[in-house]
């Protein structure tokens, strides 16, 4: 529906243009005819002053190539403000209309096209402020692991080294336990090798007699309330 | 009460050897049982043991102090054992020979030699513990080689050593 004015206007254009068409040539055909009748004029004219004795350089004038006759003029000025009538009145409202009508629905294409093209520059803010967050959000993540594992890998070396230090400690300790435990046994051997070696000395000497004198003197050293 | 079983048996066969008359040859001959006891450790596993019977145990009792020590002292002996407390033996001979000695107003000295001690000696022996100690002593004597030497005299809780074992263990201690 919208496009029946145009056409309306455009097939009144055409009307238009015929009709300028058939005035042009029909100015033209009588501009024709009065140039054949003037020359016509000329010959007599050129007849007459040949026979008056003159050249025939006289009688003929050549036309100037420019400047048209005075009849084409006036014909020619006539047929164009016809023209020029007939457009503005019928071919010019139309093809302005046409052109409006084109012009509006190129304006709302465009309307429509920076609508969407704002939606989508909305969309693609939408979508770089998303990518921007989530590009944040994995650098915040990758540097709170990078931070947890540099926290993880200080407490499992501070742990080793305190496990290293409590095991170097307790080698120590344990080396000076041995060496105590090692030293206590090696007296106790040398102190027991020397009791027994001792009793063995005793035994062999300690005959009847002399086992008799130390209970005398035992029996004396108690009757005496001296120490045993 | 564990002690207040020793102190019946105790009590039963002090009265039992009084009654007898021969309350100091049982109470030596006991005091030498009781040590004996307590050296061997067979005899003393094998008089404790439950699972032997009775009248085996009994047979063991008779095989040793038979012929050895008085027929009333075997009896009191046989006694205990029969009665299943074989192993309180030691502690119910102490308890009837310490309450000999105070029936007697004495104290017991159990006294450790390495040789046998002759009469003389052992009163000797009491003599001087009773001057040491200012009561009357009654002397036991033991022999027990382990000690090498010198004597070893308990009264009580107290301790006199003179034994060679006692000076070799303090030397011992000083090295």
């Amino acid at each position: 529906m919208a496009r029946t004015a145009p056409r309306r206007g455009i097939a009144r254009a055409a009307a238009a243009a015929a009709l300028i068409a058939w005035l042009s040539v029909a100015g033209f055909s009588g501009v024709a005819s009065a140039a054949a009748r003037k020359t016509t004029h000329t010959a007599e004219e050129c007849i007459k002053l040949l026979e008056d004795g003159g050249k025939i350089d006289d009688c003929q004038k050549a036309p100037s190539p420019i400047i048209p006759e005075t009849s084409e003029l006036v014909w020619g000025v006539i047929s164009f403000a016809v023209l020029a009538f007939a457009m503005m009145k019928f071919a010019y409202p139309a093809l302005k209309k046409s052109m409006d009508a084109r012009a509006d629905r190129i304006r709302e294409n465009l309307d429509d096209a920076d609508r969407v093209k704002a939606e989508a520059e909305t969309v693609l803010d939408e979508y770089r402020r998303q990518l921007a967050d989530a590009r944040n959000e994995s650098n915040r993540i990758i540097e709170e692991a990078r931070q947890t594992a540099d926290q993880l890998r200080r407490d499992l070396m501070q742990r080793a080294e305190a496990e290293v230090a409590e095991l170097r400690q307790r080698a120590r300790d344990d080396i000076a336990s041995a060496q105590e435990r090692a030293t206590a046994d090696l007296r106790n051997t040398v102190g027991t090798l020397a009791i027994e070696l001792a009793e063995k000395v005793v035994e062999a000497n300690l005959d009847r007699d002399t086992n008799m004198r130390l209970i005398e003197r035992y029996i004396q050293s108690v009757g005496s309330g001296s120490s045993a | 009460m564990t002690a207040e079983r020793v102190e019946a048996y105790a009590s039963a066969l002090f009265e039992v050897a009084r009654a007898e008359g021969a309350l100091e040859t049982v109470e030596d001959e006991l005091f030498k049982v009781a040590r004996t006891f307590e050296a061997n450790e067979q005899l003393r596993s094998t008089l404790t043991d439950a699972v032997i019977p009775v009248e085996r145990r009994l047979g063991i009792v008779e095989d040793l102090l038979g012929g050895r020590a008085a027929p009333i002292t075997t009896a009191l002996v046989s006694f205990v054992v029969a009665a299943g407390r074989s192993r309180e033996l030691p502690a119910i001979i102490d308890q009837l020979v310490e309450r000999a000695a105070a029936d007697r107003k004495q104290v017991v000295a159990e006294v450790r030699a390495a040789i046998p001690l002759d009469a003389a000696t052992v009163e000797r022996l009491a003599a001087a513990l009773s001057t040491a100690t200012g009561k009357s002593v009654s002397v036991k004597a033991v022999v027990d080689q382990s000690i090498l030497g010198g004597v070893i005299a308990r009264i009580g809780d107290t301790v006199l050593d003179g034994s060679i074992r006692h000076r070799l263990d303090q030397l011992k201690e000083a090295i």
